[in-house]
């Protein structure tokens, strides 16, 4: 199957679900209906399945397979813990537009058109950042996030239309060139809230609905990521050119974020603040990712956004739950969460050790290679150990939990499961085995019926207890794909396979970067360039390919 | 060389982005913003077919009708919806089009051979130049979103004068990335009229703190907030030097 069903289902449900937003059941069921349906699509999914549409073809990978199963499985269980918690309007239907768009953006194998797509699955987001009927604030907000979005957008369009056509009579190469690398990756720090393009972002952790932060600070941004990293892969690796101070530029970026995201999300008192900073400290090894020109980066860097987005998606349905529960987001007001609610007191214990892992474990190993590649080698120690500092922002969560409860916490509701009505008393009157058995029957058909019309209100009732259990899914979901689980890593090394299949075992090639990743891609079209420093003085640095 | 179609497409555009920049009056805003989605598409070289054009025309009517529900007035709050429209006047944001729209024409291809017509560069320029006021300095959000979209459809100008004619796929996407920004911008401008206009205060800027002898004394304050008898200025009430 190819990748159109996805993208009709998520138009259609998306669309929909938004249309008929002044219905919360009804957009919310649409939504739901249309997750599911993504899901079944992303599972038919053919790895190397493509298409041609309005001459540009839409191409499978086993990564974007995978992203589109796990983004749909996520935002369903998003989904149902929000509906458990709180019932935010209008998330459910952007999240189901916001991962269509995204999908359609890593299909498509023209980066410039993958970047319009994906901007264009960011705006979606503006919806839940700035609701109608919200206060002036909020409008600010959402209008920050959109300025953000262009900005972002316009950076990497213009950047990979730069880079898309002959450039073989360039006068100043080696600096333009490295002006558009800097613009892409700019833009996607952006897109992401990397530090020091983070008030943007801080702003829409505040405003935006806390089970839509996922999509807008993690899943869309890292669709961008993915694109940005492709296209680096064939376009400007194969330049040869160093471009070492927009490399530095870029990795000072991702270091900072990684750094002073952890000590930023230690600090908060906000839970959605924390999942927010959060999320720019493990971006940060995105951005780190993009500093380096060797195929190797294609793993690690792909294997981390998988994990990462998963992860933090789980942290975010937790801090969901965690206000649905208690009625407060505020840590301060937190005190004793975890004896009320230890569903998801094991729930953070499991997304903290799926976020910092250990030596050996996929997710860590993924940081390691980046840094490596990325970084000195002190540097690269000291940043590939900094998730560590992580403990502490669970700690401090988890530390909360276990005091003696405050005012909110005994108000709130708890996950101990009840039932709205008392069981039926049925007692046994029947003589002999065949009136028994006659009895019996009738009595379990009775409390079938008596289960079954109870459900909706048992459903009311325990509405904390279900946001629980999806959380805990999500958590066993970020356990076993930081693990490896789902062959995370294989579909990593997978390449998107465009027009002649090229026999490839992907980017597992040694040496300098000669080459691309993505071999099915054509490269930045005919230009060689020397290593700068190789050239003799006096001859131009481009040379047109025989 | 001078394409005088391609050069009259652009025109148009640049002048629907200087009327929707200047304008203080949102429906004049958003006359120009559909011209600049409307002409922008139409300068390359060749033309796309007509189903691309339908769809690129089609998405443009989308976004100005989702910008003018967004904007327009309430009756029953009478609430005039006003923007703060640009702070030097139509005619220097005309001139300062034209100067961005030369340096584009001038600069076609950017260092290299540009395979799409310099009028798209011109007018990309012209716009981007436009937007840039209303990004970094606009307080309101119709004049933020007007720099936004303005913004995005320099970049997808830019990309028709460096690059080959976009396909019929890539107008489909760009369709969707018109319609989703003036939706975005649709809602942030019904969220900011719904509470109270679409200036909103900037939370990050920080007030400026007067210095001492300007600020208002306590009694002063009072009498603002209606505590304090109005009273005839005595000599111990007279401001000192």
């Amino acid at each position: 199957m190819t990748i159109v069903p996805i993208l009709i289902i998520a138009a259609i449900s998306g669309s929909a679900s938004l249309l008929v937003r002044g219905n919360r059941p009804w957009s919310t069921g649409i939504a739901i209906l249309g997750l599911v349906g993504m899901v079944a699509t992303s599972i038919a999914l053919g790895a190397t399945a493509t298409i041609e549409i309005g001459g540009t073809t839409l191409a499978a990978s086993d990564w974007l397979r995978l992203y589109a199963i796990l983004g749909s499985v996520v935002g369903l269980l998003l989904v149902l813990v929000d509906v458990s918690a709180l019932h935010e309007a209008d998330a459910p239907g952007v999240i189901v537009l916001g991962l269509g768009a995204a999908v359609l953006a890593l299909a498509l194998p023209d980066p410039v058109i993958a970047v319009a797509a994906a901007t264009a699955g960011g705006l979606a987001g503006v919806l839940v950042a700035a609701p109608v009927g919200a206060a002036a604030r909020a409008a600010f907000v959402g209008v920050r996030e959109l300025r953000a979005l262009a900005v972002a957008g316009s950076l990497a369009i213009v950047a990979t239309a730069w880079l898309a056509r002959p450039l073989a009579d360039l006068a100043t190469a080696p600096a333009v060139f490295g002006l558009a690398y800097l613009a892409f990756a700019v833009a996607v720090a952006i897109r992401f809230g990397a530090i020091p393009f983070h008030l943007w972002a801080a702003r829409v952790a505040d405003a935006a609905p806390g089970v839509a932060l996922p999509l807008l600070m993690a899943w869309g941004p890292a669709a961008f990521a993915a694109v940005a990293l492709v296209w680096i892969d064939h376009s400007v690796a194969p330049l040869l050119l160093p471009f070492d101070g927009e490399r530095a530029v870029v990795a000072g970026v991702g270091a900072v974020s990684i750094v002073l995201g952890l000590v930023a999300a230690w600090i908060q008192d906000d839970l959605e603040h924390v999942v927010g900073y959060t999320i720019v400290a493990d971006a940060g090894f995105v951005v780190l990712g993009l500093t380096v020109f060797e195929p190797g980066i294609w793993a690690p860097t792909r294997t981390w956004l998988l994990v990462f987005v998963v992860v933090r998606s789980a942290l975010a349905a937790l801090m969901v739950a965690l206000n649905g529960s208690f009625g407060t987001r505020r840590l301060s007001e937190l005190d004793g969460w975890a004896r009320r609610a230890p569903a998801l007191a094991v729930a953070l214990v499991g997304i903290a050790i799926a976020t910092i892992g250990w030596p050996g474990q996929l997710a860590w190993d993924a940081r390691a290679s980046i840094a490596g590649l990325a970084l000195p080698d002190p540097l690269a120690t000291l940043v590939t150990i900094a998730p560590i500092g992580g403990l502490a922002v669970y700690g401090r969560i988890l530390a909360a939990g276990v005091r003696p409860s405050g005012d909110a916490v005994r108000a709130g509701r708890s996950e101990r499961p009840g039932w709205p009505v008392p069981w039926p008393a049925r007692p046994m009157v029947g003589r002999g085995s065949i009136e028994l058995g006659f009895e019996r029957v009738g009595h379990a058909v009775g409390g079938l019926l008596d289960v079954l019309w109870t459900l909706p209100a048992a459903a009311r009732l325990n509405r904390m207890g279900l946001a629980a259990l999806a959380v805990l899914a999500l958590t066993g979901l970020s356990l076993g794909v930081a693990a490896g689980g789902l062959d995370v890593a294989a579909a990593a090394r997978a390449v998107t396979v465009v027009g002649e299949p090229i026999p490839s075992s992907g980017p597992a090639r040694s040496g300098a970067p000669v080459g691309s990743a993505t071999p099915g891609l054509s490269p930045t079209p005919e230009v060689t360039f020397e290593p700068i420093g190789s050239a003799p003085a006096g001859q131009p640095v481009g040379s047109v390919e025989p | 060389m001078l394409n005088p179609a391609l050069a009259a497409i652009a025109a148009v555009t640049i002048a629907g982005g200087v009327l929707a920049v200047s304008a203080r009056e949102p429906r004049a805003t958003i006359l120009g913003l559909l011209i600049v989605m409307l002409a922008s598409p139409l300068i390359v070289e060749p033309w796309p077919g007509p189903l691309p054009i339908l769809a690129r025309v089609a998405a443009a009517f989308l976004a100005a009708r989702l910008l003018v529900i967004g904007v327009r007035t309430d009756g029953s709050s009478g609430i005039e919806v006003v923007s703060s429209g640009s702070a030097i006047g139509w005619p220097a944001e005309a001139l300062a089009a034209a100067a961005a729209a030369v340096l584009g024409f001038a600069s076609h291809g950017l260092g290299a051979a540009g395979l799409g017509p310099a009028e798209a560069q011109a007018a990309s320029f012209a716009l981007a130049g436009l937007a840039a006021a209303p990004l970094i300095a606009g307080r309101d959000v119709l004049r933020l979103g007007v720099g936004s979209l303005l913004l995005l459809d320099a970049a997808l100008l830019l990309r028709l004068g460096l690059d080959q004619p976009p396909t019929a796929a890539e107008q489909l996407v760009a369709s969707l990335l018109t319609i989703g920004i003036g939706g975005a911008v649709a809602v942030v401008a019904t969220a900011a009229r719904a509470a109270g206009g679409l200036v909103v205060p900037d939370e990050t800027r920080r007030r400026s703190r007067p210095p001492d002898a300007h600020r208002p004394a306590g009694r002063t304050q009072e009498r603002a907030a209606g505590r304090a008898p109005e009273r005839a200025p005595s000599r111990t009430d007279s401001p000192r030097s």
